[in-house]
Parts: structure tokens; C-alpha cells; sequence
């Protein structure tokens, strides 16, 4: 176990020493501060004012009955369109806030998908870079098995990942909370699951809405270090992974009406889809995707694993 | 002799199929450099990438101080060194990172024994340099570095003179022989050009075609006693031919204006000064090929590539 730890130290000293890692966090970092920065002048993004006064009850109410007027032409809070979600304020007295740094984090969960995309990126190289290098030939010379050298290198890219999405999230929170302020660490969020409004915790529901986004990221990765260790090819797994990633969702699309549509990976890798919105297709539960995201899992471990372990090191 | 720190027991490999390992057997000894001679494609990158685990045997095993690589990889492998074609580093990382990054993957390795094998190779002072910077000859030293890391039993270099100057050739040999002498260590080498593996090595294995053709003991090549043919080229022709006549008591070839004659190595230099007392002006002197490069060429056929 101690040389597993030494193990996963190295492909992070691997990591840290080459420039690509940090130009893609210096891009995370750059993009986050700018879509805050784009957030603050341009303010029709943000939805403009809440009713934040004493009479916040009453003004939503006339605010409701305008809407169903359909008197849509100058209502006060563009922001509060919704009768049903302004209803359920006024029935469960949660006054609306101001737009603040939980929703700057939670819209820069857009971000994740970039996140995906470095880690794809870094799954790809971990294994196929050692190829192209030809430092393979000096990694499996070592009295340690190639199962745990190819373990050490996976546990890295989740450590990638995870550490990217915290510092997504931390920055999201600070830029958040720098040009928009805080109304202070709780506040209830209110959304619809499948039509009808809840409430919940905003911290924790954003957490946990960042915690699904990572489960497309981590299949996605685990795809792409599969491909890297099949192959041994640091663009073709990149290639691949991000064609799929950006294809994936207008391929379910297209097979829509065929009965194994739901089989596909892309039909269940969203999982904020049981949480906030409408599941794609509808009979399919949460515990349905979970089962079908674990077969595809165990089958890029499996196959990623027999490549690497089994093979002959030739041409490298 | 001493110990058999590797023995190869028929290992054989056939890729797809061709038979590119045609069942090697023989051993290597503690202490030897043993030279694992052949022309490009006969297959010794291939027995050395199997030596250490990178490809596997399709029959036989090779068992390097009593494990089998088949069996038991992890303990056979600890005892071994090497560098498989070139020594390929992280080029985005100092000598010493990649040094570091080894080091890691072997048990009990300190800070101490790092700094040891760097000035053993000589690069202390460019050890903070990125790799990617290193010619190929720091490339090399910083190869056999890292394979020295664990003090392995056997270090397997395969092609370790490949891209270096003379004096990296002459400080690589060196460097061989002193590891082999006074640590024990036994060290495969592998090379196309026996030249230089006469200079270095103990045995000679020579393979062809996947096979080992033949092992040979090599004298060592500064053996006064051992007699050399050898050619020159002086003016005036007849003066000379009878003056060598004379000097060596053994009968002196003539082809065009070249005079060949055997001699003892040791009796070369009064030969020359002989012949320059007697007024003869020497173009130029050779000591021709030496028996087993005969017998290398004569097996291998020359120019041959499988
Ligand atoms: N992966 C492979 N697939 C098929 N044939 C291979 C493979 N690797 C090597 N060979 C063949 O095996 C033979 C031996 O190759 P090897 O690289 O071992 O030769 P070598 O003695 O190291 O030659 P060189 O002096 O050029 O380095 C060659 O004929 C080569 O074409
Ligand atoms: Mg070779």
C-alpha cells in the first residue's frame, strides 16, 4: 500500500512539471473570473432585482396576477415569471434573494463540462504519454505489478478531476461572493423536480448538483484512459472521448424511439436530471442509470485493465 | 566459476507467426560482462526486453538469482538494472526529479544513494537541468543512473555506446568494466559492432536470426604473447620485405606495396624501430583483424540483415 501512495506522488510530480497542466488551470481559473466580471456589467443575466422588501409577499402576489393577466409587457421581476414557483414563496414564506454568490456558483457549474474536458485530456496522456515517451520501458521494469502502476495512474486522474471541480467551486464562490456579495451561507433554494416546487438547503444542493455533473466527467475520463491503454495513443483517445462527450447527448436524440435507447451511456450519465428538471426518458429511475453507468464502468476497467496488464511492451 | 546470477532456459518468442526467439540457453556469470553480439534484426532487443519482463516468453523462462520472470516477477526484477534501446527520460523534468521518480518505485532507496549514483555517472552538475536539455551522452549516463539506483545484480544496457563520441564510448566502457570488477556486478551489453564489444566484454554471445550461433571467450585484447597480423606500407618495398624477413624469421606476404607478416603484439614497436634505422619510410601500419572477428564475420556473413 505505501508504494501505491509513492505510486500516485509521481504521476502527480509528472503532472505538476508539465505546462499543460497549468495553462489548462490558468484557462479555468481566466474563464470563471470573466463570466463573473460579464455577469456584473452585463445584468439582464442575472435577472435583475428580486423583491427583497418587507412587502415581498404582496408585491409577488400583484406580480402573479399581472402574469396571469398575461399583461406580460412591464412586469417589475423578470426575474419571477414563474406563478407556480412565486406561489410556493408566498405559501412557504421563503423570501426571494437577490442574484449573490450561490447563484454565481451554481450557474458556473456550466464549467464542469471544461473540466471534463482536462480531465479527458489528462486520463488520455497518463498511460499513452508513457508510450510515446518511451519511458514505459523503464515504469514496468520496477518489482511492482503493472495492475497497481495502471491503478496508481486512474487514482490520479480522479484526484485530477476532484481537484479541479474544488477549484471550480471555491473560485466560483469567491469571485461570487467579490462581485455579487452573500446573503449569507444558508438560504433556501427553491426548484421543480419533475413539475412540482421543493425547497433545500443551497449549500448542499449545490454540492450535490456538482457531485452528479462529475458523474458524465468521470465516465467520460474513465472512456478515454480505456481508449489510451487499448491503443496507446494520447490523441486518438482524446479524439474520441470529447467526439462522444459533445456527440452524446444528439446521439440518444437520434436513436429516441428505439426501444434500447435507454441502454445507451448518454441517456444516464446526466443525473441532475432526477433532481432538478424532467428525466429524459420517462419509466427510468434514478437507481435504473446508476445500475447501467456501473456496467459501463466495470466494462472500461476490465478492458483497460487486461490491455495494459497483458500485452506485450514492443514498438515503445 | 562464479555464481550464475541468469541462466536462459530455452526462451523462445513467436510474434504472430514468425519465430523471432529461437530457443536461447545459456547463462551469465557474476563479475563478467557478458556481450550480446549481432547484426541489426537478429534479435537481441527482443531476448532483452524479455530478460526484464517487458515482453513475454511464448516458451522457456529465464531465472535471474533463483526466481523465474515467469513465476515470480517481482523478486526477479529487483535484482535488475538496465536500459531497453535508449534512455528514455521525462524531458519535462531535471535529472534529478527523474531520478527521484524511480527511486520511488523501489524499496529503500534514500537521498544518499541518489546522490551517489549521480556522481558515479558524473553529472552532479547538471543533475538540476531538464532531461529534455541533456545531449545523448548525458542521456545515457542519467540512463545507467537510474538503472543503478537498487545496486541490482545484473544491469542490462542494450546498445549503450549507440550515439556517443569516443570518449563517451571509452568512459562507458571503462565505467562497465570497473562495475563488473569491483562490484560484482554482471552486465549484459548488446551491440552490432564487435569492435568494441571485444573491448569490453568477458564472453561474446553471438546471435543470428534468433539463434545463438556461438560463445566465445574473449582473450584479453592487450595479450602481449598473442601473435597479430599485421600489414605496412614503406618505401622502399624490397628493403623492407627482407628487413622483415630478416627481423621476424617467419615469411612476409607482398601485394602491391602492402607487406604482411605476423608477429607477437609485444614485438611491434622494435619491428618499426628496426626498419627506421634501416632507412625505410613508413606510410602506414595496421594490425589486421583479429581471430574472432574472422570467425564473427564468417558466422554472420557480412553485411547480412535479417
Ligand atoms: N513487435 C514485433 N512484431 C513483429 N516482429 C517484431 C516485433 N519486434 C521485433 N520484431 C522482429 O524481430 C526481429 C528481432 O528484432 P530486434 O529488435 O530484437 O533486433 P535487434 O537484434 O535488437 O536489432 P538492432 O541491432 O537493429 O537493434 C526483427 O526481425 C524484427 O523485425
Ligand atoms: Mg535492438
Amino acid at each position: 500500500m505505501n508504494n501505491f501512495v509513492q505510486l500516485v506522488r509521481n504521476e502527480w510530480m509528472k503532472l505538476l512539471n508539465q505546462k499543460a497542466t497549468w495553462i489548462m488551470a490558468a484557462i479555468l481559473v481566466l474563464l470563471v473570473i470573466a463570466s463573473g466580471v460579464l455577469f456584473k456589467i452585463d445584468d439582464t443575466a442575472t435577472g435583475v432585482d428580486a423583491p427583497t422588501g418587507d412587502n415581498w409577499k404582496q408585491e409577488l402576489q400583484e406580480q402573479n396576477e399581472q402574469l396571469q393577466k398575461q399583461e406580460v409587457g412591464d412586469i417589475q421581476y423578470p426575474g419571477y415569471r414563474n406563478v407556480e414557483e412565486n406561489q410556493y414563496r408566498i405559501e412557504n414564506d421563503i423570501k426571494p434573494t437577490s442574484y449573490n454568490a450561490w447563484d454565481f456558483v451554481r450557474q458556473s457549474r456550466v464549467f464542469v463540462a471544461l473540466v471534463s474536458l482536462f480531465t479527458i485530456i489528462v486520463a488520455a496522456g497518463i498511460t499513452a504519454n508513457e508510450f510515446r515517451w518511451g519511458t514505459i520501458k523503464l515504469l514496468l521494469i520496477r518489482p511492482i505489478s503493472r495492475s497497481k502502476i495502471l491503478f496508481a495512474k486512474y487514482v490520479s486522474v480522479l484526484t485530477y478531476a476532484w481537484a479541479m471541480l474544488v477549484v471550480l467551486f471555491v473560485l466560483s464562490f469567491i469571485v461570487g461572493i467579490s462581485l455579487f456579495g452573500l446573503d449569507g451561507m444558508t438560504e433556501v433554494y427553491v426548484y421543480a423536480q419533475d413539475g412540482v416546487y421543493q425547497q433545500a438547503d443551497i449549500f448542499s444542493f449545490t454540492v450535490s448538483q456538482y457531485v452528479l455533473s462529475s458523474v458524465e466527467l468521470i465516465m467520460m475520463a474513465t472512456f478515454a484512459f480505456m481508449i489510451a491503454a487499448v491503443f496507446r495513443n494520447t490523441s486518438l483517445a482524446i479524439g474520441l472521448s470529447i467526439f462522444l462527450m459533445m456527440a452524446g447527448s444528439s446521439i440518444v436524440v437520434f436513436f429516441m424511439n428505439k426501444d434500447w435507447a435507454k441502454y445507451i451511456l448518454f441517456a444516464n450519465t446526466d443525473l441532475n436530471q432526477f433532481i432538478e428538471g424532467t428525466p429524459m426518458f420517462s419509466g427510468i429511475t434514478i437507481g435504473f442509470s446508476i445500475t447501467i453507468l456501473a456496467v459501463y464502468y466495470i466494462v472500461f476497467m476490465v478492458v483497460s485493465w487486461v490491455f495494459f496488464t497483458k500485452r506485450d511492451v514492443a514498438g515503445a | 566459476m562464479s555464481e550464475a546470477v541468469m541462466q536462459l532456459k530455452n526462451v523462445s518468442k513467436t510474434i504472430g507467426k514468425k519465430e523471432i526467439i529461437k530457443g536461447l540457453d545459456f547463462n551469465i556469470y557474476s563479475g563478467e560482462v557478458f556481450g550480446f553480439l549481432g547484426p541489426n534484426g537478429a534479435g537481441k532487443t527482443t531476448t532483452i526486453r524479455m530478460m526484464v519482463g517487458l515482453m513475454k516468453m511464448s516458451d522457456g523462462d529465464i531465472i535471474i538469482k533463483g526466481h523465474s520472470v515467469n513465476e515470480d516477477f517481482k523478486q526477479a526484477i529487483c535484482h535488475v538494472g538496465g536500459i531497453v534501446e535508449n534512455p528514455e527520460m521525462y524531458p519535462f523534468m531535471s535529472g534529478w526529479k527523474n531520478l527521484v521518480h524511480y527511486s520511488r518505485m523501489m524499496p529503500d532507496i534514500t537521498k544518499e544513494r541518489i546522490h551517489e549514483v549521480v556522481q558515479l555517472v558524473g553529472l552532479e552538475n547538471r543533475i538540476k537541468e531538464k532531461a529534455g536539455k541533456y545531449s545523448l551522452g548525458m542521456r545515457q549516463r542519467l540512463g545507467i543512473a537510474q538503472a543503478l539506483l537498487h545496486k541490482p545484480s545484473v544491469l542490462i544496457l542494450d546498445e549503450p555506446t549507440n550515439g556517443l563520441d569516443p570518449s563517451g564510448i571509452r568512459e562507458i566502457r571503462a565505467y562497465i568494466r570497473k562495475l563488473a570488477s569491483e562490484e560484482g556486478v554482471a552486465v549484459i551489453v548488446s551491440s552490432h559492432i564487435l569492435s568494441e564489444m571485444e573491448m569490453m566484454c568477458d564472453r561474446i554471445g553471438i546471435i543470428k536470426s534468433g539463434e545463438l550461433i556461438s560463445i566465445q571467450t574473449v582473450q584479453d585484447a592487450l595479450q602481449e604473447t598473442e601473435e597479430k597480423e599485421v600489414s605496412i606500407e614503406a618505401v622502399p618495398v624490397d628493403v623492407t620485405m627482407t628487413a622483415l624477413k630478416d627481423i621476424t624469421g617467419k615469411s612476409v606476404t607482398r601485394e602491391q606495396d602492402i607487406l604482411t607478416f605476423a608477429v607477437e603484439r609485444e614485438k611491434i614497436p622494435g619491428v618499426v624501430s628496426k626498419l627506421v634505422h634501416k632507412g625505410v619510410h613508413i606510410y602506414s601500419i595496421n594490425v589486421n583483424r583479429s581471430t574472432l572477428e574472422d570467425k564473427f564475420l564468417d558466422l554472420i556473413g557480412e553485411g547480412s540483415i535479417e
